[in-house]
C-alpha cells in the first residue's frame, strides 16, 4: 500500500498553544534535550510506535520541500500513563495520518518533542477519557 | 499377616513423619509456609540450563531440566546455536537488561521474599527490580500488555505456592548458553517449602512457537542466613562509571568532604513541625498498625522538576513549591550548592541527571518522580515497590543502620510507627542521586527523615526533611499528599527502551567541544 504523505511545515514562529502531551510526566530535562526555539509543525503518516518507558515514541513519515521522504521520530509521555488513560497499539495502526506540533532535538536530528497531535479527523492523540 | 502388619506399621510411620515435618515448616498467622526471607539459589543453572562442562566464561554445572534436554522446535535448536555462539554480546543480560522468569530466580544474586496477605513481593539485589505477584483469583488487570519480567498471579494449593507467569515479551533469554522462548512463553512456578532454610523451585515452560513440549527446570532455594539486607547491584551503572559515560562528581560522591568554605551548618535551625494529624478512620492491620498499603500516587505538584515553586514554560513544567521548612519555601543552599543547581538546569548538564541514564532515583525522589509505587507491610517490615523498577524496604524490628562505608543509592532505611505515622530514617546514601531533574542537590553525607501519615483513607501526607552539611547550611522539610488509587502497576523497562540519552549526550558533547575550542 503506498502511504500518502504531506508537505513538511517548519514553523518559523514559536507556538502559542499551550499543551503538555509530551511535557506531563517528562522524566528527564526535556529543555536540555529539544530546543524551544525550533518548533516543528508536520502532517505525515504513522510508520511505527514504541510504547516505551519513560518516554515513548511515534515514528511518522513525511515529505519534505524537495520531495524526501523523511522519518521523524516524536517522543511522546511515557507508555505507561497512555495506556492508563486507555488507549491501545490497535488505536494507533500503521498508516495514520497525524498533525504534530513539536519541538526539534538541538541535535538536529529529525527528532522532535511532542506538544499536540491529532488524527485527521481532529480528535487529540492520547486524550483523557 | 507379620508383612502385611510391618507394612502397615511402615505406612503409617511415614504418614507420622510426613505430617511432622509439614507441622515443623515455618508458617504465616494465616497458616501459609512462610516463604518470608533472603534467598538464592545454589546452581549453575543461570549459566546454562543443560548439563554442560566448563567453559572459559562459565563453570560447570550438572543441569536443571527433567529429561536432560529442553526440547525445541528444530529451527529454535538452530537459534539456540547461534545465540551461543554470539552469547558474549547478544545475551540481553550482557546489556543489563530485565532478565525475566525464570532466569532471574536462578541467578547467583540474593532475593528477599516478602509475603503480604494477597501479594508476594520479591525484591531482587540484581538491578534492584522486584516481582510482584498478586494472589486474589483475579486476572491481571493489564493482561495482554507484553513487558521484560510479564504478569505474575498467584495461588496457593496445599503447602505450595503457584505463580503463572503471562504476558512476558520475546527480549529475554533463559540462561547465558542463549537458551530463549518467544513472547508466546507461560511459565508456571511452584514453591515448596522443604524446610526452614530449602524451598524446592520449580518452573514449567510452555511456548509452541519455539518448543515441541512443556519442559520443567528445578532449582533449589537456600535461605540466606548469613544476611539481614540484601544491597544494590545497578548493574548498568556500575558499567558507565568504569567506561567513564557516567563521572563522578567529586563535591557529592561519598566520600567527598565537607568544603573549607562552606558555612556552617545549623542542625538546630530546622522548625519544630508537629506531624500532620491521623485520620480517625483509618483503615488497621490485625495488629492494630494502620494499613498504608496499596496502589499510590504522589500529588507531587512538579517536585521532579524543582522543589523550589517556579512558573512553566515551553517544555519547563511548573512546581507549586514543596519546601514548608524554611517557611518561605526556598533550599537553604550552600553557595557552592547553589551555584551548581543553576549550572544543573543548563542543557548540556540534562546527561548528568543519574535517571536519564536509567539509574536509581535515590530518596526521596523515588517518590515523586513521575511514577507510582505500590506499598506492601508484610510482617515486620514496610515496602515499597516503585513502577521506576526500584524498590525499597524498611525493616521495622529496630536493628543498627549497616556499617558507614557500604554506601547505596537509596540508602539503608529504618522504620517505626510513632503513632500512626511510619517514620523512616535513611542513611548510608552514595551521593550520585539528584532530588529531580533540574538538579537540585543531594551529597552522601544526607541523612533523610520520611513520615508517611494517613490523613484519610485514602491519602498519605508524606513529609521529608533532609538533613545535608555538604550541600546545604540547616535542615528542609518538603510535602506532599500520595494518593491511594485502584490500579495496578505496570513495568518501566527504562534502560531497555532509552531514547533520549543519547541525544542529552549529543548536546553535552557539543558543549564541550566548543569549550575546548574557545580555551
Amino acid at each position: 500500500m503506498t502511504t500518502r504523505l504531506f508537505k513538511a511545515v517548519l514553523a518559523t514562529t514559536g507556538l502559542t498553544a499551550v499543551c503538555s502531551v509530551g511535557t506531563a510526566v517528562a522524566h528527564h530535562a526535556f529543555a536540555a534535550e529539544f530546543d524551544r526555539d525550533t518548533p516543528v509543525q508536520l502532517t505525515g503518516s504513522v510508520t511505527e510506535m514504541k510504547w516505551s518507558n519513560p518516554h515513548a515514541w511515534i515514528y511518522i513519515d513525511v515529505e519534505d520541500e524537495n520531495g524526501t521522504v523523511v522519518n521523524w521520530a516524536f517522543e511522546t509521555r511515557a507508555a505507561n500513563s497512555i495506556i492508563r488513560l486507555g488507549w491501545r497499539p490497535k488505536d494507533l495502526p500503521v498508516g495514520t495520518i497525524l498533525k504534530v506540533d513539536g519541538f526539534q532535538a538541538r541535535n538536529g536530528s529529525s527528532t522532535a518533542s511532542l506538544a499536540a497531535a491529532t488524527f485527521s479527523d481532529g480528535r487529540a492523540l492520547f486524550a483523557s477519557p | 499377616m507379620k508383612i502385611v502388619a510391618l507394612l502397615r506399621f511402615l505406612i503409617l510411620a511415614s504418614i507420622a513423619a510426613g505430617s511432622a515435618s509439614a507441622q515443623t515448616l515455618p508458617r504465616t498467622v494465616d497458616d501459609r509456609p512462610n516463604l518470608q526471607g533472603i534467598w538464592r539459589a545454589v546452581t549453575r543453572a543461570s549459566y546454562d540450563l543443560e548439563a554442560h562442562v566448563a567453559r572459559h566464561d562459565m563453570p560447570a554445572g550438572q543441569g536443571v531440566v527433567d529429561g536432560g534436554e529442553i526440547p525445541y522446535q528444530s529451527w529454535a535448536a538452530e537459534q539456540q546455536r547461534s545465540n551461543f555462539e554470539n552469547r558474549a554480546t547478544a545475551d540481553p543480560l550482557s546489556n543489563c537488561f530485565l532478565p525475566g522468569v525464570p532466569r532471574i530466580m536462578s541467578m547467583e544474586f540474593p532475593f528477599h521474599i516478602f509475603q503480604a496477605d494477597d501479594h508476594v513481593a520479591i525484591t531482587f539485589e540484581w538491578q534492584q527490580i522486584y516481582r510482584l505477584i498478586y494472589i486474589d483469583d483475579q486476572p491481571p488487570l493489564y493482561g495482554g500488555i507484553e513487558s521484560w519480567m510479564g504478569n505474575s498471579r498467584g495461588r496457593w494449593e496445599g503447602d505450595s505456592l503457584i505463580v503463572e507467569i503471562t504476558d512476558q515479551n520475546d527480549g529475554t533469554w533463559l540462561d547465558a548458553a542463549g537458551n530463549f522462548h518467544g513472547n508466546a512463553m507461560r511459565v508456571t512456578e511452584r514453591y515448596s517449602l522443604r524446610d526452614t532454610n530449602t524451598i524446592d523451585y520449580e518452573a514449567t515452560i510452555e511456548d509452541s512457537d519455539v518448543f515441541t513440549r512443556p519442559w520443567t527446570m528445578r532449582l533449589v532455594l537456600q535461605r540466606q542466613t548469613q544476611m539481614d539486607r540484601i544491597l544494590e547491584y545497578q548493574c548498568q551503572a556500575l558499567v558507565e562509571e568504569a567506561n567513564g559515560a557516567f563521572e563522578r562528581d567529586v563535591r557529592t560522591w561519598h566520600p567527598a568532604a565537607l568544603p573549607a568554605d562552606n558555612e556552617p551548618f545549623d542542625a538546630d535551625a530546622g522548625a519544630d513541625l508537629s506531624l500532620p494529624t491521623a485520620s480517625s478512620d483509618v483503615q488497621r492491620l490485625a495488629d492494630g498498625t494502620p494499613d498504608i498499603s496499596g496502589y499510590f500516587m504522589a500529588d507531587a505538584g512538579g517536585a521532579n522538576y524543582g522543589l523550589e515553586a517556579h512558573e512553566g514554560g515551553i517544555m519547563l513544567p511548573p512546581s507549586r513549591g514543596q519546601v514548608i521548612d524554611p517557611a518561605d519555601g526556598s533550599l537553604p543552599y550552600q553557595e557552592w550548592a547553589r551555584t551548581e543547581r543553576i549550572d544543573r538546569a543548563l542543557p548540556h548538564r540534562g546527561y548528568d541527571d543519574p535517571t536519564a541514564h536509567c539509574f536509581l532515583a535515590g530518596v526521596p525522589r523515588s517518590h515523586y518522580v513521575p511514577a507510582p509505587f505500590y506499598i506492601l507491610q508484610p510482617p515486620g517490615y514496610v515496602v515499597v515497590l516503585h513502577e521506576r523498577m526500584s524498590w525499597r524496604q524498611i525493616p521495622l524490628d529496630g536493628r543498627d543502620h549497616l556499617p558507614d562505608s557500604l554506601r547505596l543509592w537509596q540508602g539503608d532505611s529504618i522504620g517505626r510507627w510513632q503513632g500512626d505515622t511510619l517514620v523512616v530514617e535513611s542513611q548510608n546514601f552514595n551521593g550520585k542521586a539528584w532530588l529531580n531533574e533540574a538538579g537540585d542537590v543531594a551529597s552522601h553525607a544526607q541523612t533523610v527523615v520520611e513520615t508517611f501519615t494517613p490523613v484519610s483513607p485514602t491519602q498519605l501526607m508524606y513529609r521529608a526533611t533532609v538533613t545535608d552539611p555538604i550541600a546545604y547550611t540547616r535542615p528542609w522539610t518538603i510535602e506532599m499528599p500520595f494518593n491511594r488509587q485502584d490500579d495496578e502497576l505496570l513495568e518501566v523497562a527504562c534502560l531497555e527502551d532509552n531514547g533520549d540519552l543519547q541525544h542529552l549526550k549529543d548536546v553535552r558533547d557539543e558543549y564541550r567541544a566548543n569549550q575546548n575550542q574557545r580555551n
